[in-house]
């Protein structure tokens, strides 16, 4: 009978496997979403490439940030959340009863809209992911390592004990994605990182994504289309909660298959 | 400067004389006899018509002017009326010509002062928007003025009868024969150390209580109800958690005996819903994007509270628990059944003794005047009581101030 019992314990702790196709870190697979009784994300199915740069455009209030913020489970803060079907990451769902929330958000690393740095020191900003992730690492080669991916190691390297808010808006932007990088992420998200920033330190962003793409995956968010296209790869367009179409950047920009995509790239709506 | 300025300027001033008379035979019980009324009206009507200002005005100004009349005439009458009895008797009126109702007249004077100095700001601005404006500041100005006063006059007749009883004697000898010789040293250590033994009781709990409102417990009937329970506690008279404190800690737990700790724990009761609530406006405080960050990052929710949410509201927590237990300190009535005797108690010596403090002290010099020589102690010990209030308080804005953090 105690053999019977720890079959089935066993069975409990067992989680669902899904070989993934080479060349995709994660899989959206029938991802539905709902606020309350609003249903914000209609089953959704993407693929998400490694070292790509997949961005997602769409109309406001169609539901991409929300998508993003449910590829590392940021939505369950949000009590009135529920959600259906699976997100795959390296062939585990992330949505398994299994998964540890906190544990996935250490491997898809997230920059918001508004740069939100701590009040602390730059340096302590960036140690933190480490501390309360308990990784053995020494702080001042984090530090550096990450400010340098980030190129802001230049700019700040003889003030890193001053407070992380006496940065310029850019500075703290670029911080965010240092300190992302900090918990050694394969996955970086990136909601509409730039519309609060002037166009130099967009610029300098942009450049960085672009650098971040040979060691990472990078989903972003972004209203601004010819951004999309300078950067992405991959981009994903949505409309009302639905997926309506996703392809190859060149292909969505110049010869879109679908209505609805042609109409809001070409700017006739949104 | 053209003449209707100066003009102006000239109502303002009779106008503020006659406001801080009026003031000044309230404040002093002065007797107003009712003809100096009617020279402050005549004398601002006067200055009103002599000015030519008239000729300027238009309807709404002319409006105000005849208010303030019209005003005027209403507190006249109903300064007579209540006096209405003896007027109509002219035996009486013979007697009575100087009526001895200094509170109509000096508060008749006091409004007439005020308003047609407020009337003058319109044609100092020669009729412009701008001088509505500034009779408006003017106004609201009185206003602030008129709540300042209390608190000087509070503060200045204690600190001038009480300065001269406070003497190294006083501060450190022990209450002798009920306080009518010797110091309140028992005492002033008594409060202290109610003041810790309460700061100790209830920081953890209002704090956990507040983290729990704020971070945790989803918006709900829950929270509401533990909301509403919370308002319904700072609303309790104090008398009431001194009889609680009484019938449940005295009576139940230390057997009858009032101690130290019992009347801690019941004016841990009473700043409960001070600390509860500032500490939770503090966490509010606190942007939600450094909670979001933080958890993005893989820590779990309370390594956010920890390390994130908790060392920036720390200040607002510090500050909003020592005002609560300024308020504590001051408290009579909890402490009055759970923890004082009026005297012989001593010096504290254990959680479990009972123990002598300032504010009852003060009652029970109280209820002696009339009977023994103790006025000058007991404003003596309302000073210090002031005294040792204000500096909690002023500890509190030290705190506030020093370490205030900025998103």
């Amino acid at each position: 009978m105690f053999e019977k019992f720890k079959e089935l314990l066993k069975e409990e702790m067992r989680c669902e496997r899904k070989e993934l196709p080479k060349g995709i870190k994660m899989q959206v697979e029938s991802f539905n979403l709902w606020y309350g009784k609003t249903q914000a994300i209609k089953s959704v199915n993407m693929d998400l490439k490694e070292n790509k740069i997949t961005a997602i455009i769409g109309p406001s209030g169609c539901g991409k940030s929300t998508l993003i913020r449910g590829l590392n489970r940021m939505n369950d803060t949000i009590s009135s959340v529920k959600t259906e079907g699976k997100v795959w990451l390296d062939g585990f769902n992330i949505y398994d009863s299994t998964t540890d929330c906190v544990d996935v958000r250490r491997q898809v690393g997230m920059v918001f809209q508004k740069p939100n740095p701590f009040p602390f020191s730059i340096a302590d900003n960036i140690y933190y992911g480490c501390e309360v992730n308990g990784m053995k690492v020494e702080k001042d080669e984090v530090v550096e390592r990450c400010l340098k991916q980030s190129a802001l190691w230049d700019e700040v390297k003889d003030r890193l004990d001053e407070n992380a808010l006496s940065l310029s808006g850019g500075q703290q932007q670029r911080l965010c994605i240092a300190r992302a990088l900090a918990t050694e992420p394969e996955v970086i998200l990136m909601d509409e990182p730039c519309s609060a920033l002037d166009p130099i330190a967009t610029a300098k962003i942009e450049d960085l994504i672009d650098e971040l793409k040979n060691h990472y995956t990078v989903v972003i968010v972004t209203h601004n289309m010819q951004q999309a296209a300078r950067v992405s790869d991959y981009t994903a367009y949505m409309y009302l909660g639905e997926l309506i179409e996703f392809g190859d950047t060149t292909q969505i920009f110049e010869n879109p298959q679908e209505n609805s995509t042609e109409k809001y790239i070409t700017g006739r709506f949104g | 400067m053209n003449i209707r300025k100066l003009i102006s300027l000239w109502i303002f001033t009779v106008s503020t004389v006659v406001a801080i008379l009026g003031f000044w035979a309230l404040a002093t019980r002065m007797d107003v006899e009712y003809w100096m009324f009617f020279v402050a009206l005549t004398l601002i009507s006067a200055s009103y018509y002599l000015s030519g200002i008239y000729h300027h005005m238009t309807e709404k100004d002319m409006n105000g002017v005849f208010m303030l009349f019209y005003a005027s005439i209403v507190l006249m009458v109903a300064a007579f009326s209540f006096y209405l009895p003896e007027i109509l008797d002219m035996r009486q009126w013979e007697i009575n010509a100087r009526i001895p109702n200094f509170f109509f007249y000096s508060l008749s004077m006091l409004f007439l002062g005020i308003f047609s100095s407020y009337l003058s700001f319109r044609p100092f601005y020669n009729f412009k928007k701008e001088g509505a404006q500034m009779g408006a500041y003017y106004m609201l100005y009185i206003t602030m003025i008129f709540t300042l006063i209390p608190l000087f006059v509070i503060l200045f007749n204690i600190v001038y009868r009480g300065a001269g009883g406070i003497t190294w004697e006083f501060l450190t000898e022990d209450i002798i024969s009920m306080g009518e010789r010797g110091g309140v040293y028992p005492a002033i250590l008594g409060t202290l150390a109610l003041i810790l033994v309460t700061a100790v009781i209830v920081l953890p709990l209002g704090v956990g209580t507040a983290i729990y409102l704020a971070e945790y417990a989803r918006k709900g009937l829950a929270v509401r109800v533990i909301r509403t329970a919370v308002n319904i506690l700072q609303g309790t008279p104090s008398i009431v958690h001194g009889l609680f404190g009484y019938a449940f800690f005295v009576l139940i737990l230390f057997d009858g005996q009032k101690c130290l700790l019992a009347g801690a724990l019941t004016l841990a009761i009473l700043t409960l819903p001070i600390v509860i609530r500032s500490a939770e406006e503090a966490l509010n405080a606190v942007p939600g994007d450094l909670r979001d960050a933080s958890l993005a990052l893989g820590a779990s929710k309370w390594q956010t509270i920890k390390k994130v949410v908790l060392p920036p509201s720390l200040p607002g927590i510090l500050t909003g628990t020592v005002l609560g237990l300024g308020r504590a300190a001051g408290e009579t009535a909890p402490i009055m059944f759970t923890a004082v005797y009026f005297s012989g108690a001593g010096t504290p010596s254990s959680l479990l003794r009972p123990i002598q403090a300032l504010p009852y002290h003060l009652l029970s010099l109280y209820r002696l005047i009339g009977y023994r020589d103790v006025d000058l102690q007991a404003w003596a010990t309302a000073l210090l009581l002031l005294i040792i209030v204000l500096g909690v308080n002023v500890s509190a804005i030290i705190i506030r101030e020093k370490y205030r953090q900025r998103f």
